[in-house]
């Protein structure tokens, strides 16, 4: 072949050579997760009307409430799915609600109450089929408001990429994304169930109470359908769980307990604070002790692992009555004599607490299959959450739980 | 042609050359030298000097007087970095049988990172990932006096493309998001293409 000379071919990578350039070159692509912030104009979401949708498949279910059959599971910033549980062993996925920003809710009566953002809405649910909205109570919520304008700012976790070498420097937040992303993700997702032990909202002698991460809010609802709000509470930081006990709130913040009067319900007043080393604690309570459990995670780094038992008959002076060491507890829930303890990716706990002071040794059953976030003994059913979904067990023998179903989410909670 | 498909086609030269080594046509050419190149653009413009360390053997089999094909490996290293190449060869020759003789050569197929060991810790892990490799020579051979053995002098272009990934693990808890941008996992993805042009300078043998 003529053209495969050697002479051309040497001439032929000598140009190569000189005509090729002659430096290194990075490209650098930076993907990565962050919180990015969305401006919403109340009067926008307000203009929405709220039509209820047919159902939808569970997607990253938030907290869960059992109100008569039916089961109202929040699909954090989306909305609430309804579903009918009169069999706990077949749930029924019925309808959807769509509320933007809703991450909390609660039934009185006939009446269902939920956050849309700043404002509080209420839910006739006589009729499960027709559900309609009877009222809105405006700009209670107001910690969400970026200025007086009426603009609110929610954050969207979302995928970035960009091949800018400063992001990191452009976005100096961006760099605690864990952090933020967590503080959200906790914010939205982990207060599971009234029932469970990480609720927010909860309602109390005609009172609804809904706490965020340093007030609580106080409504009326007397009557039912027309909540009307009454005051904000200030709490400090780190406010997490509520739990209603008689005329007794107890608060879980991430360094202690708070114990609330309400026997003034419109003003609750602070009783005592029992303070702990920092860390995630959802509480329970019975006649004289509340049980809380301390747990280290990412939004509680410090944390120790145990479940204490607090003597609370003297709610102005609690006092720790003995604690246990836990693998990684997670929520518990209460059930007459029965405490159930969900240690994340460890399992599942019960124990008989009659005497407390040797709950250790009066553990029932250790289900180390069933890795479980929280839980709620609900009438038909313990209502366990985890990756496998929202499952249900039969716990009429404490003893001997029996898994009666599990709904299938298509974007379980992580446990860790 | 990929990777794999260069290291098939080397493996199966590198056994059929292995059965004629004894045979007149095997040809091996083996040289050290170093790379020279001009780093990236530093945060000021700038741009450093490299000069490292470069080994080359080329195992072939002469299909004409002139020409030879086979296949290439070695050891390159760029800074921290060390390549292993492999690439399919050609090489030619021009001049008289027993005279020095200038020759030219080319070399394609891919740097492997073998040698790069995957960090990983709690929170992040990183790795590299070799590329694509083009490497055009020329040079000349000094025959011994006896024997069928050159000394050489070569000097060629070498492109060789490497990619490194760095990527921090989710927090222990988060939700995943269903993503085409992100491997699962992770919350951070960092990839750093790098485009290695160098300067090859080496001395060796061939027979």
């Amino acid at each position: 072949m003529k053209s495969l000379d050697t002479p051309k071919l040497l001439l032929f990578f000598i140009a190569v050579l000189i005509f090729s350039s002659c430096h290194d070159e990075v490209t650098s692509t930076y993907t990565y997760r962050t919180m990015m912030p969305v401006y919403l104009e109340m009067s926008d979401v307000r203009a929405r009307t709220i039509a209820i949708e047919p159902a939808k498949d569970l997607d990253n279910p938030g907290k869960i409430y059992i109100y008569e059959d039916y089961l109202f599971i929040n699909e954090p910033t989306k909305g609430i799915h309804i579903l009918d549980n009169e069999d706990p062993s077949r749930p029924i996925n019925l309808s959807f609600i769509p509320i933007a920003g809703n991450v909390d809710m609660a039934v009185n009566g006939k009446i269902l109450y939920a956050d849309n953002y700043v404002d509080l809405l209420a839910f006739d649910i006589s009729d499960i089929n027709h559900i309609q909205l009877v009222k809105r109570v405006e700009d209670v919520f107001n910690h969400l408001y970026r200025h007086d304008t009426g603009e609110i700012i929610t954050f969207q976790d979302t995928i970035i990429t960009t091949e800018s070498a400063t992001w990191q420097v452009e976005r100096g937040w961006v760099m605690s994304d864990a952090l933020s992303f967590s503080a959200n993700y906790a914010a939205a997702s982990q207060s599971y169930g009234t029932g469970g032990s990480m609720a927010r909202f909860t309602l109390l002698n005609q009172h609804l109470y809904a706490v965020d991460e340093s007030t609580m809010r106080v409504f009326d609802v007397e009557v039912p359908a027309d909540p009307t709000f009454v005051k904000p509470i200030d709490l400090g930081w780190g406010i997490e769980t509520i739990f209603p006990f008689k005329d007794i709130l107890f608060i879980g913040s991430n360094n202690g307990m708070h114990i609330y009067d309400a026997s003034t319900p419109s003003s609750p007043t602070r009783m005592s604070v029992y303070e702990h080393v920092q860390a995630c604690d959802p509480v329970v309570v019975n006649e004289d002790y509340a049980f809380v459990t301390l747990r280290n995670g990412t939004a509680c780094w410090n944390g120790v692992n145990e479940l204490q038992v607090i003597d609370i008959n003297d709610l102005y002076n609690p006092t720790l009555k003995k604690s246990y060491a836990m693998l990684n507890p997670h929520g518990l829930g209460l059930a007459g004599e029965y405490l159930y303890v969900t240690e994340g990716v460890h399992g599942l706990k019960s124990f008989n607490i009659s005497d407390v002071m040797a709950i250790d040794q009066n553990q029932l059953e250790f289900l180390e299959k069933e890795k479980s976030v929280d839980l709620i003994p609900g009438p038909n059913s313990l209502i366990v959450i985890g990756p496998d979904g929202v499952c249900q067990f039969d716990y009429s023998n404490p003893s001997k739980l029996r898994k009666l179903s599990c709904i299938q989410v298509s974007n379980p909670v992580n446990v860790y | 042609m990929s990777l794999k498909t260069t290291i098939l086609l080397s493996c199966a030269l590198f056994f059929y050359l292995n059965s004629i080594a004894q045979d007149k046509a095997y040809f091996n050419q083996t040289e050290l030298g170093f790379l020279y190149g001009k780093g990236s653009e530093q945060w000021d413009g700038s741009k450093e000097n490299r000069i490292d360390v470069s080994f080359i053997t080329f195992h072939g089999v002469r299909i004409t007087k002139n020409h030879v094909i086979g296949f290439s490996t070695g050891l390159d290293q760029y800074n921290q970095l060390s390549i292993i190449p492999l690439a399919l060869g050609w090489r030619g020759f021009l001049g008289k049988t027993g005279k020095p003789n200038v020759f030219a050569g080319l070399d394609i197929g891919g740097g492997s990172a073998l040698l790069e060991k995957k960090e990983e810790n709690e929170w992040s892990k990183s790795w590299y990932e070799g590329g694509y490799l083009v490497s055009p020579s020329f040079g000349a051979s000094f025959p011994a006096k006896k024997g069928k053995s050159a000394l050489t002098l070569s000097f060629a272009y070498k492109r060789q493309q490497i990619s490194q990934f760095v990527g921090t693990f989710l927090p222990p808890g988060s939700p995943s998001i269903p993503t085409d941008l992100l491997p699962p996992g992770f919350s951070t993805f960092t990839e750093n293409d790098f485009l290695f042009r160098s300067f090859v300078f080496r001395a060796g043998l061939l027979f």
